[in-house]
């Protein structure tokens, strides 16, 4: 993990927070240590994002069978949208922005905004290679991966 | 192919819209006051309504009514039960398979299911505090809210998105869907965008909100109700107004196998639903005269377009370019102007036009010889911004 895949922003939050619960709080503790973690299967390997049951198989009591693991944080770009419009104020700053929803190399389809110097050329054009960024928000208390466009 | 005996056995009897802005009314009122239309126009009174239920986008969420206030109080109703029932845009549907549950044991003669919103007004309200849409009625979100999810077309624009970069689809395929239905709405005085007549280039030079959506992509934010009246086929027969029968209705949801296989910013719930809702009338697409697909945005048109087999996947923006679903088309689609030009009160919006479309009280918009309706609704994020939603079809018929 390279330094230029931590950004470290001081600033007031004035957006809406994450929601986190009982079940995505490891999720959230892994971003603050730079982890990306999902939700896997010790049988069978399935990965899933969020939580859920393993599809494959029954399972133990409150899916004991499953738990948290790192995946390698890349993926790629299976869609995504250009917002020209803050529609909640916070976003003011930011428009436009790219929100992007990306196929993780293990499966399972996350969302986020890209950041660094590339961008889809138009929206046919999907399928790019991402890593992810982690956001830090010292001052909040947590940690926002974003998506960049690699190769 | 044969019917299920449940079929043409339940018919919507009396019909109540409260169409336009209503910024010095109250939800409540609103709420009764289509009541108080649909029991009037089924012939009936206040004592004979003995079930009622509240079409609201989240049975249990942020939008649920204070008991205090419900429509049936306001009213006066002499219903033996009052909840709350809808998911999203499925409303209609989902109530109407509870109501004949209750009509089919004897606990109702007549049900009156009512949804009312004061979106725009309220929208009017956040409006002033920076927000853009439906803020009040936004959830917080399991994820995505503090990346920018904000708003339904933050996530449904991805389904367009994804349509397009795989099939090829395009924008002006997109508008074709939004020209059409604002052709429908000039034919429905009711319509907020009646009088109000766009074409492709207007759709195309409207404001990229989310790209690839433009604003004329997305559906209006509304005032209004929608209310009406279920009883047995037996008691409608004797009734003022001519009886819409309930032929079939399916669901389908896609946590049930789309959201696994990643299709569901492609596809819609339909294949259940329209097998269930098909099974049940004995008919088959071919039989449908009139269509009322739910269309929060353009794309859910488009892809119920395909996935109900009008044309082939991938084939729907050939289709609605070549005009198919506007009027002098091969299916008349979305007749009211839909939600993108009449109102949005969810399916309801779509079940009142496939009302009036059956009693051949449309006007000028009226689809000849309409005997079979279909109508969809949709909605309900499982986990937002996943598009983990129900699909509905009920099939409406002259004819029992």
């Amino acid at each position: 993990m390279s330094e230029s895949n931590v950004i470290t922003v001081t600033a007031e939050w004035k957006k809406p927070r994450p929601s986190i619960d009982h079940d995505n709080e490891a999720f959230f503790d892994g971003l603050k240590q730079h982890k990306f973690l999902i939700w896997k299967c010790k049988t069978c390997g399935a990965a899933y994002w969020p939580k859920a049951y393993c599809q494959h198989h029954d399972n133990e009591p409150f899916a004991a069978n499953m738990d948290w693991a790192e995946a390698k944080g890349t993926g790629k770009i299976y869609a995504f949208n250009k917002h020209h419009t803050a529609f909640s104020p916070g976003f003011k700053d930011e428009i436009p922005y790219w929100y992007a929803l990306v196929e993780l190399d293990e499966g399972p389809l996350v969302s986020s905004t890209l950041v660094g110097d590339k961008r889809p050329k138009d929206i046919y054009d999907i399928g790019q290679k991402v890593e992810v960024v982690y956001e830090d928000h010292p001052n909040e208390g947590f940690t926002i991966p974003k998506f960049r466009i690699i190769g | 192919m044969p019917k299920h005996p449940s079929s043409g056995k339940y018919a919507i009897v009396g019909l109540g819209v409260i169409a336009g802005n209503q910024p010095d009314k109250s939800e409540r009122m609103i709420a009764a006051e289509a009541a108080r239309l649909a029991i009037e126009d089924a012939g009936l009174t206040r004592k004979d309504i003995t079930g009622a239920i509240d079409l609201r986008r989240s049975g249990g969420g942020g939008d649920r009514a204070s008991y205090s206030d419900a429509f049936t109080r306001v009213l006066g109703l002499s219903n033996n039960y009052y909840y709350i029932n809808g998911r999203g845009g499925a409303l209609a549907g989902l109530g109407m398979a509870t109501a004949m549950s209750f009509i089919d044991r004897g606990i109702s003669d007549y049900v009156c299911l009512m949804g009312a919103v004061t979106d725009w007004s309220q929208a009017q309200e956040s409006k002033k505090k920076g927000y853009r849409g439906m803020a009040h009625a936004e959830k917080r979100g399991y994820w995505g809210k503090f990346v920018g999810d904000s708003t339904a077309v933050s996530h449904h624009s991805w389904m367009a998105a994804r349509h397009m970069a795989v099939y090829g689809t395009t924008s002006r395929q997109l508008g074709a869907i939004s020209v059409a239905q604002r052709q429908w709405a000039q034919m429905n005085p009711e319509a907020r965008m009646y009088g109000r007549p766009i074409t492709i280039e207007d759709h195309q030079n409207s404001p990229l909100l989310a790209e690839p959506y433009h604003m004329l992509d997305m559906s209006l934010v509304s005032d209004g109700a929608v209310a009406f009246i279920l009883t047995s086929a037996e008691r409608a027969k004797d009734l003022k107004s001519k009886p819409a029968y309930v032929m079939g209705q399916g669901f389908g949801e896609v946590s049930s196998t789309v959201w696994w296989d990643k299709k569901n910013f492609t596809h819609m719930a339909v294949e259940p639903a329209k097998k269930q809702a098909f099974g049940q009338a004995g008919i088959e697409l071919k039989d449908i005269d009139c269509v009322q697909f739910y269309d929060c945005f353009t794309a859910e048109v488009l892809f119920q377009i395909e996935d109900y087999g009008f044309c082939k996947k991938g084939e729907g923006g050939a289709f609605v370019e070549a005009g198919n679903m506007a009027p002098g088309g091969t299916i008349p689609i979305n007749t009211s102007g839909g939600l993108l030009s009449c109102y949005h009160l969810g399916d309801l919006t779509g079940l009142a036009e496939s009302v009036r479309q059956i009693r051949g009280d449309a006007g000028q918009r009226q689809v000849k010889d309409c005997e079979l309706v279909m109508t969809t609704g949709h909605g309900g994020e499982l986990v937002s911004p996943g598009m983990c939603s129900i699909h509905t079809c009920t099939i409406l018929g002259a004819n029992p």
